[in-house]
């Protein structure tokens, strides 16, 4: 009993001096930006791709992906309202479904070729990332990269 | 041109991996003693064995620890217990398993290991992922240092083209 | 009861540890030998997709199978040859997949490598090592996936002839034929008689 009464009581000391948990109540609505991102190793795949900016790809970089560059291929900004679905096309094969469900949470469900593929629930505070992605032709990756913006 | 058959070549082979019967050895080691063209050939037998035992490529795994076991954790999950259930860890037995040996000093450590320990949860928040499609298996990693939560949807290479979202062209504006 | 330090803990405790159920015990295992897994994987499937996917499954199978392992050999052999068990009917699912070109039936024959004088050039003599294992890898890649396979198990897993017939389904004297036709395709590619592909 004594060690979890001291645990518990370094547990609430740290809580207090580094809040890991956001107190502040996210109410009303969220502007999101959705980009599509084609993860590559070729230098140049294609002219009308522009590379993402050096923050994301020095964060896409520092993960453990393999790929050295990324470019991207569409981007969606949206309001997404309180507990309202926001459907939003990357591309012909690509939908996704954003709901904003309070509290700096959002649902976010990938449509691939009609099919619902995934559903994550997430907290989406401003500076954090959430990245679905997964394989492509020619040992190449999408990314669907998702943040909450001003 | 060889004048040595296909035979003659495999059984010398054979002698230097050691995989002849005694009686065969000596046979060709006789055989080896007294043909020219047949100790070329062992020594560059020889010579490609010698090669190839230095031979020490640097392959590692291109992913990082923690990205690489969570794809393999999460299927271990499926899959049926070794033997007894694996035991759930609570948080507390977790963190005096590592409070332990830091002591002291474990209160700024421990807000760091509180962080680590959400996985998937920035700001408090748990991560729930749902694969609706039976082939879309999805692996969550946590990266704190980036701010990112990465969910990573594995498709059958054969199902990749036709199913998933994947950039094709870009869309007519 | 001690507390169990992973990281400095021998692969018998680690195993035994993984066989009660600890999971992080057996994560210990595959952070340790991971990349040596993976590369016996990559060695033969020549594909870092598929060495990654063939080296999980590995680890998998490693953690359900766990009960079986009773310490006849190393873990680390025993893994192994549980990654060299998949890449082999991986390879035997691609072959069935794949049309034989004329040049794979070439090389079952036996091909120009069987006709072909002696090299009595030493590499390991004429090349610097860096250099050599360069030739030796693009030289592997040349191969086969069958003679490459055969290569690795006779010299890098130092497995008999019958053992790598038995894990290849082919008789012993397809293996020898195999390890024969490989040997001096890598002597001419590290002589520099042949050009590269």
């Amino acid at each position: 009993m004594r060690p979890r009464l001291i645990c518990a009581c370094v547990l609430i000391v740290a809580a207090l001096l580094f809040p890991v948990g956001s107190a502040r109540a996210g109410s009303g609505d969220m502007n999101i930006e959705a980009q599509l991102i084609w993860g590559t190793n070729d230098t140049k795949p294609d002219s009308k791709l522009r590379p993402v900016g050096t923050v994301l790809s020095g964060k896409l970089k520092h993960s453990p992906f393999k790929w050295e560059h990324y470019f991207e291929v569409h981007r969606e900004d949206f309001k997404a309202n309180l507990n309202q679905e926001k459907t939003v096309t990357m591309s012909r094969n690509c939908v996704i479904k954003v709901t904003n469900i309070g509290n700096d949470q959002v649902k976010f469900q990938l449509v691939g070729k009609g099919k619902l593929v995934n559903t994550v629930s997430q907290g989406l505070p401003k500076g954090q990332l959430l990245i679905t992605g997964g394989d492509a032709e020619n040992s190449t990756a999408w990314f669907v990269v998702l943040r909450q913006v001003d | 041109m060889t004048s040595m058959t296909e035979e003659q070549q495999l059984r010398l082979q054979a002698f230097l991996d050691a995989e002849l019967p005694e009686k065969d050895a000596r046979e060709v080691a006789a055989w080896l003693a007294g043909d020219a063209e047949a100790t070329r050939l062992a020594g560059e037998l020889r010579n490609t064995r010698r090669a190839l035992a230095d031979f020490k490529p640097e392959w590692r795994v291109p992913e990082s620890r923690e990205f690489y076991w969570s794809k393999i954790k999460r299927e271990m999950d499926k899959s049926a217990p070794v033997q007894a259930p694996a035991q759930s860890v609570s948080l507390f037995t977790l963190l005096r398993r590592i409070l332990v040996p830091l002591g002291a000093v474990a209160v700024l450590a421990l807000a760091g290991i509180i962080t680590l320990h959400q996985v998937g949860a920035p700001a408090g928040h748990p991560v729930q992922v749902n694969a609706i499609l039976a082939d879309a298996g999805g692996y969550t990693y946590r990266d704190e240092a980036q701010g990112m939560t990465v969910v990573w949807l594995s498709y059958p290479a054969e199902k990749k083209l036709a199913d998933s979202p994947s950039p094709d062209t870009l869309p007519q504006k | 009861m001690a507390e169990l330090e992973y990281s400095s803990a021998d692969d018998r405790v680690l195993v035994g540890a993984a066989q009660k159920g600890d999971t992080d015990a057996f994560e210990e295992l595959v952070a340790r030998h991971r990349d040596k897994i993976y590369a016996r994987a990559f060695s033969m499937m020549r594909n870092e997709d598929e060495a990654i996917d063939l080296s999980q499954e590995a680890w998998v199978k490693g953690w359900q199978r766990l009960a079986q392992f009773q310490g006849e050999s190393s873990f680390a052999t025993w893994i192994t040859r549980i990654v060299i068990n998949l890449c082999l009917d991986e390879l035997r699912k691609q072959k069935r997949r794949r049309t034989e070109s004329i040049e794979e039936l070439d090389e079952e024959a036996g091909g120009v490598e069987r006709q072909m004088p002696a090299i009595t050039t030493n590499p390991t003599e004429r090349l610097e090592r860096g250099e050599l294992r360069q030739r030796i890898d693009r030289a592997l890649q040349q191969l086969s996936h069958e003679h490459r396979s055969v290569l690795v198990l006779h010299e890098f897993e130092e497995m008999e002839y019958k053992e790598i017939a038995k894990a290849m389904d082919c008789s012993i004297g397809t293996v020898m034929s195999r390890l024969f036709y490989a040997r001096r395709k890598l002597a001419a590619l590290l002589a520099d008689l042949k050009s590269e592909k």
